[in-house]
């Protein structure tokens, strides 16, 4: 998460103080990542460096300080709007190197390991869907932090769904290796040999 | 805070297993909106019931209402009296008026009420064609239903008369005319519903001088009626209806019946595929709680509402066409028919049938459909075909059953046999649809190593048999019915001993002298009768009415004493009359009486009745020669008594081996002279001398008109005479051609809506098939092969049936010939067009029609 | 108090070499408003699971109690009778019969129960309203969308103050939303005291239960614990 666009992109709202953004960036999150003042103005100063934001013409320091965009600073957050996170190079999931370590370990039942995790998912996944049947409190923000979340450890569980299944065929052997491709056999005269 | 929490009220108690009233509402209201939304697919049983009870409706009307009405002449009396005081017969002898008056008098007596009716017999001047003057009391208590005003008013007092519309055409009358007798003043037009061709004049009673015929109406109990006078010349309705059993209304009731049956049969196939279709909902159905009875009752009630809908929309449609037609009908009829005058107790209860038939049809399947699981039926996965049931056994029994059914409906005698004929019918029907899935399995073991085309549409026939069974048993019952119509027809008609057939060609007229038996009809129309005319007199009425209908000859017919015989006592006994072969007979057929050799002894048209072994009776011994040819049922003169023996034939009074020539220039008809007895023969046997004048035939150069015939009636009527025409009789080809005609549009028809729906089931096959690049080519191959399989199949299995019956019919009756009299005379064009030609066409047609786009057949129907 | 109960309960299919162990030893409570969900891969059992448990099926062995009731001492109408009193079913599709109104569907297994059309409906209309479907009660199952036609399917399950709602893959056909709505509304019924079964391969639906239980191979393998109060599971969250 960056909080620096995160900053910029209240910004471009309009001026604000310090301790404002802070309030407004934890609320539209959902309370999800808590953000503390000095994160704020550290985050805020490099901004200014950079000649992002510029502080208003008030030399007040503190939490009555206001801040407002500039023309770089806008360009930066729209640029950083549209640069797609870096999907490339596959994370060093902790979740695949424990099961691939399982996979080579003797006296270890992978099928254990596999449903332990996928429990642990499941509990995770109920816990954030449980944030959910409070309605009241369930802006749009908010569901989509909880969405984002639940789609995450959803996508682990099929992970692990299958991979089960993988292994499980694996270990009939059925996954044998396709035959070598081929001529197809020849048509023969009839349409079929239904029996 | 609770969700529809409700009171149940009958957790507690003993509630019914099914949900009670509520719940049968709620399914019969799913399955009318089931029949409201898909009645698509159950437009062709509906069409089907449409059909039959508009044909009913129609078939019945007409049949019933075409014949003149029981109470004819009666009006709505029970009893009738009548007098002839002018012309004494035997049958009424001449009386005095002052005797009629005291006969009225005493019946007045006796039951109170009574209407006198008076006629005085006119002839149109410069006519033959005769009427009555009538008195009548227009508001007499029993006469108004042979009385109708139809304008002017009824006449009153001495100086009125009304005539008929007819008689009015006849001397050009108008109300307001004179008429030509005693200054009367014409003052009404009117008609007597009940015969439109009774042509008279009406005057108020009390006005006739000199009446001729006296009909006296009253009511008497049965009883009293043994207690009048002798000489009285009484007649009642009950004696003039009903003594004919197979009536009008019976015979379209016993076709309606097979007709339902038959569309039960259809039916089923249609009712299981929509089952099928409906498989997940019924699940579902069951899932919610339904019970099976439940199940049952939503299929069933669909079946009901398809039939009532069908009964209702077929009544409608056939009450429609009958109030078309009814004014045809009663021209040709010649009495007026009410509106609303149809034959309700064969309507009411051909609606009933439909409606049992469908309940039923719809009923088969639902049985099946409670026993698949609801697990399968949610998934909505075809049950497996059930283990098709191989056995030939029940089928064979059931056809067994119908053998000895038919073999003792056989042995009965006099008509009483149709209580075994029933059990009989529905025993082969049984044994049909109990075999035909052996059959069906068999056609698909031969057809195993043909190419896909053909060894797909045969598997699937036997694969689903409830349908093709059902389609398959409907083609077989009706190729049987036809089948036994047929050979019995053939059967029939070859006998040359009983002769049926039509009785006289279209320009044929037989002009008769009085019989000696009672005249009084049952009809109780009444004839004027002459005192017995001379012959010459005889001779020039039939003169007269030979060149009133354009006579082209005109002979005596004589009767011989002499008769045939079949020599042996069982089998069915001669009939029919038998006639001297005079010259003027035989010229009027262009035979040369000189080329006919000397030691001739009979010339007949009948077919086979020259080496049937015929016997010749004279003098004494006359045996068969019944008179007036009324001899069509059974017990003729040959007597009971003489079955399995040989009729007596005494030399002397019997000649065994006449020498009979086959003469195929005689005419044909059963009242004609079909078979004569040469005069070389009489004088031979010394028997000429007895021959007696019979009357006189007409041959026309053309076909007689009705109004011809309506004229030579009453100009024989008034002479004494009477005539006989062309009457409806069938002729034996023409029975044949219907009943193959009929197999065949049946079994097409039937085809027609079952092929496809056999086919729908399995579309998905078709659809693979065309994926897997089969060309229409082989769509064509699978509707015809299809078509064919079952059009062949139905047809043998219903022709076999029908010799099963037949076979048992025959062996065992004592009228018929044995099984030579069946097995000499098969129809072998009729079955050939039957069991071969029929499935042929089937063929054609399904590779004709199947060539449409397979998205079309192929795509589901939207559940 | 549990309104259902899985008693040692195993299902075999077929026999001999054609033989399928279904279901092999399953126990299961569920009690008044808890809504368990079965997870497991397809062939693992869990339809064969809930068609026992809502007594579609028999078991081979073992015994099924709803409502306090064991299915083995009920006839066929019996059984029939308990599923129109105290067990709703919800399918994937084709839940709601066709040329019947979405009231009509829901009022349909009252009036199968013996209650009169007039009062069934009544009824029908008040859980149609707590659905809010008011709007849609004279509609025919073709003019409802597909999340509708699952409503009032729900609707329908639980009309009547049944006890157990089982529901076998409620949302399969439909989008992320409509499920969501799906699972809201077989909640709120647990809210009101049903017990519910669902049946799904589907992690996002199965973690609106409060307990998700594992099925492999017709074997119960294991269970979730019960989650926290979402307060403290936000408490616990590490900062970003």
């Amino acid at each position: 998460m960056s909080v620096r666009h995160a900053l910029l992109a209240l910004l471009s709202e309009g001026p604000k103080y310090g301790l404002q953004l802070r309030q407004e960036f934890e609320a539209r999150t959902g309370d999800v990542w808590p953000l503390n003042v000095g994160q704020v103005y550290t985050t805020l100063q490099r901004l200014e460096r950079d000649g992002l934001v510029e502080a208003d013409d008030t030399t007040e320091e503190g939490p009555q300080k206001g801040f407002h965009i500039t023309e770089d600073g806008a360009a930066e957050l729209a640029q950083w709007l549209r640069t797609p996170p870096d999907f490339s190079s596959p994370p060093r999931d902790e979740l695949v190197i424990k099961v691939l370590v399982a996979l080579g370990l003797p006296g270890v039942d992978i099928h254990d390991v596999v449903q332990v995790h996928r429990r642990y998912l499941v509990e995770l996944m109920q816990q954030w869907t449980r944030l959910k049947e409070d309605e009241s409190r369930f802006d749009l923000n908010f569901a989509l932090v909880v969405d984002a979340e639940l789609f995450r450890l959803d996508s682990l569980l099929r992970w692990l769904d299958t991979a089960e299944g993988r292994l499980k065929r694996a270990a009939a052997g059925v996954d044998a290796p396709l035959p070598q491709a081929g001529p197809l056999p020849k048509a023969r005269r009839k349409v079929g040999n239904r029996s | 805070m609770s969700v529809g929490v409700l009171e149940r009220p009958g957790t507690t108690g003993a509630p019914e297993p099914s949900g009670g009233v509520p719940a049968r509402r709620a399914m019969v209201r799913w399955a009318w909106r089931l029949f409201r939304r898909e009645w698509r697919q159950q437009l062709l049983i509906l069409l089907l019931v449409v059909v039959a009870v508009a044909a009913v409706v129609v078939g019945s009307a007409v049949a019933t209402n075409t014949p003149p009405p029981a109470g004819a002449g009666f009006g709505t009396a029970h009893d009738l009296a009548t007098f002839n005081l002018s012309t004494p017969t035997a049958k009424s002898p001449s009386r005095s008026p002052a005797a009629v008056e005291r006969q009225i008098a005493l019946l007045r007596r006796r039951f109170g009420t009574v209407q006198v009716i008076e006629n005085e017999t006119l002839t149109v001047p410069g006519s033959t064609q005769t009427y009555q003057l009538r008195s009548q009391d227009p508001r007499g208590p029993y006469g108004g239903p042979m009385l109708q005003l139809l304008s002017g008013r009824s006449p009153r007092g001495p100086k009125e008369i009304a005539v008929t519309p007819g008689l009015a055409s006849e001397l050009n009358l108008q109300v307001g005319d004179t008429w030509s007798q005693g200054g009367k003043t014409v003052v009404g037009i009117v008609q007597n519903p009940q015969n439109l061709l009774d042509d008279f004049a009406l005057v108020p009673p009390g006005q006739l001088q000199h009446p001729s015929q006296v009909t006296v109406l009253f009511d008497a109990p049965d009883s009293a009626l043994k207690t009048l006078p002798a000489g009285l010349n009484v007649a009642t309705v009950a004696t003039a209806a009903n003594h004919n059993l197979i009536n009008p209304s019976t015979i379209v009731l016993a076709l309606a019946t097979v007709g339902m049956l038959l569309i039960a049969l259809v039916s089923i196939g249609g009712f299981t595929v929509l089952a099928q279709r409906r498989l997940r909902a019924l699940g579902m159905l069951e899932s919610m709680g339904a019970t099976d009875r439940n199940v049952r009752l939503v299929l069933e009630a669909n079946g009901v509402i398809v039939g009532a809908v069908g009964a209702l929309a077929g009544f409608a449609v056939g009450l429609a066409a009958w109030l078309a037609y009814r004014p045809y009908n009663e021209q040709s009829a010649h009495h007026l028919i009410a509106v609303f005058a149809l034959p309700w107790k064969v309507i009411v209860p051909a609606m009933v049938l439909a409606v049992v038939a469908t309940f039923f049809a719809a009923g088969y399947p639902a049985r099946a459909v409670t026993r698949v699981p609801v697990v399968v039926a949610l998934a909505g996965r075809p049950a497996p075909p059930r283990q098709i049931h191989r056995s030939l056994l029940p089928g064979v029994i059931a056809l067994v059953l119908g053998f000895v059914f038919f073999s003792l409906s056989g042995a009965q005698r006099n008509g009483g046999g149709a209580t075994w004929l029933i059990p009989g019918f529905v025993a082969l029907v049984a044994g049909i649809i109990l075999v035909s899935p052996f059959f069906l399995v068999l056609l698909a073991r031969i057809g195993r190593r043909s190419p896909v085309a053909v060894r797909l549409p045969l598997r699937d026939m036997a694969r689903y048999r409830a349908r093709s069974g059902s389609a398959l048993s409907a083609i077989s019952v009706g190729v049987l019915i036809a089948v036994v119509v047929c050979a019995v027809a053939v059967a029939r008609y070859s006998n040359a001993f009983d002769y049926v057939g039509p009785n006289l060609a279209p320009n044929e007229l037989a002009v008769y002298t009085p019989p000696t038996g009672p005249t009084f009809g049952p009809s109780g129309e009444s004839r004027p009768a002459t005192p017995a005319p001379s012959v010459s007199s005889q001779q020039d009425t039939a003169r007269a009415i030979a060149s009133s209908v354009g006579a082209r000859d005109v002979y005596a017919l004589e009767s011989p004493a002499a008769g045939l015989q079949n020599p042996s006592g069982s089998g069915r006994q001669w009939s029919g009359q038998i006639y001297v072969a005079t010259p003027a007979l035989l010229r009027a057929y262009g035979i040369d009486p000189s080329s006919i050799p000397s030691d001739v002894d009979v010339l007949s048209s009948r077919p086979g009745l020259a080496g049937s072994g015929v016997q010749l009776t004279y003098g004494g011994g006359i045996g068969g020669n019944g008179g007036g040819g009324s001899s069509l049922g059974p017990g003729g003169p040959g007597g009971p008594g003489g079955q399995g023996g040989t009729n007596p034939c005494p030399p002397g009074s019997c000649l065994a081996h006449p020498v009979v020539q086959a003469e195929s220039r005689l005419p044909s008809g059963t009242s004609a002279p079909n078979t004569v007895i040469t005069e070389s023969a009489l004088r031979r046997l010394h028997v000429a001398a007895d021959s007696s004048l019979q009357g006189w035939m007409v041959e026309g150069a053309n076909p007689i008109t009705s109004a011809q015939i309506t004229n030579a009636r009453s100009v024989a009527a008034s002479n004494d005479l009477s005539i006989e025409s062309k009457n409806e009789a069938p002729a034996s080809a023409e029975i044949v051609d219907w009943a193959t005609v009929f197999a065949i549009a049946l079994a097409l028809g039937i085809l027609a809506m079952s092929v496809g729906l056999l086919r729908s089931e399995t579309a998905s096959d078709l659809r693979t098939l065309t994926a897997a690049g089969a060309s229409s080519r082989t769509r064509r191959s699978l509707t015809a092969v299809t078509a064919g399989g079952l059009a062949f199949l139905g047809a043998l299995l219903g022709a076999v049936a029908a010799y099963v019956g037949l076979v048992g019919w025959y062996r065992s009756n004592p009228l018929e010939g044995g099984l030579s009299d069946l097995f000499d005379h098969v129809p072998w064009t009729n079955l050939f067009l039957i069991v071969i030609a029929m499935p042929l066409v089937a063929v054609l047609v399904g590779w004709v029609l199947a060539g449409r786009d397979p998205s079309g057949i192929a795509t589901r129907p939207m559940e | 108090m549990s309104y259902l109960e899985l008693h040692d309960v195993s299902k075999t299919y077929g026999d001999g070499i054609a033989q399928v162990h279904a279901l092999q030893g399953v126990a299961l409570s569920v009690d008044a408003g808890s809504l368990v969900a079965v997870m497991g891969a397809s062939g693992s059992g869990k339809s064969t699971l809930l068609t026992i448990a809502g007594s579609l099926e028999d078991p081979t062995r073992g015994e099924v109690f709803v409502d306090g009731r064991p299915l083995s001492t009920l006839s066929r109408n019996g059984k029939a009778r308990l599923r129109r009193q105290s067990i709703g079913y919800v399918f994937q599709d084709y839940n709601l019969l066709a040329g019947l109104s979405a009231l009509e569907n829901v009022s349909l297994p009252l009036e199968l129960d013996g209650v009169a059309a007039r009062k069934a409906q009544g009824v029908a209309l008040e859980a149609l309203e707590d659905f809010g479907l008011t709007d849609r009660a004279s509609h025919f199952p073709d003019q409802l969308s597909g999340g509708e036609r699952q409503r009032v399917a729900i609707a329908r399950a639980v009309v009547g103050g049944r006890r157990l709602l089982l529901a076998d893959e409620p949302s399969g056909a439909l989008d992320s939303t409509n499920a969501e709505a799906v699972m809201r509304q077989i909640l709120a019924a647990c809210h009101r005291g049903m017990a519910a079964v669902v049946v799904t391969h589907d992690a996002q639906l199965a973690s609106w239960a409060d307990r998700v239980v594992f099925l492999r191979d017709g074997r119960i393998v294991d269970q979730t614990m019960p989650a926290q109060r979402p307060e403290a599971f936000l408490a616990d969250l590490p900062n970003a």
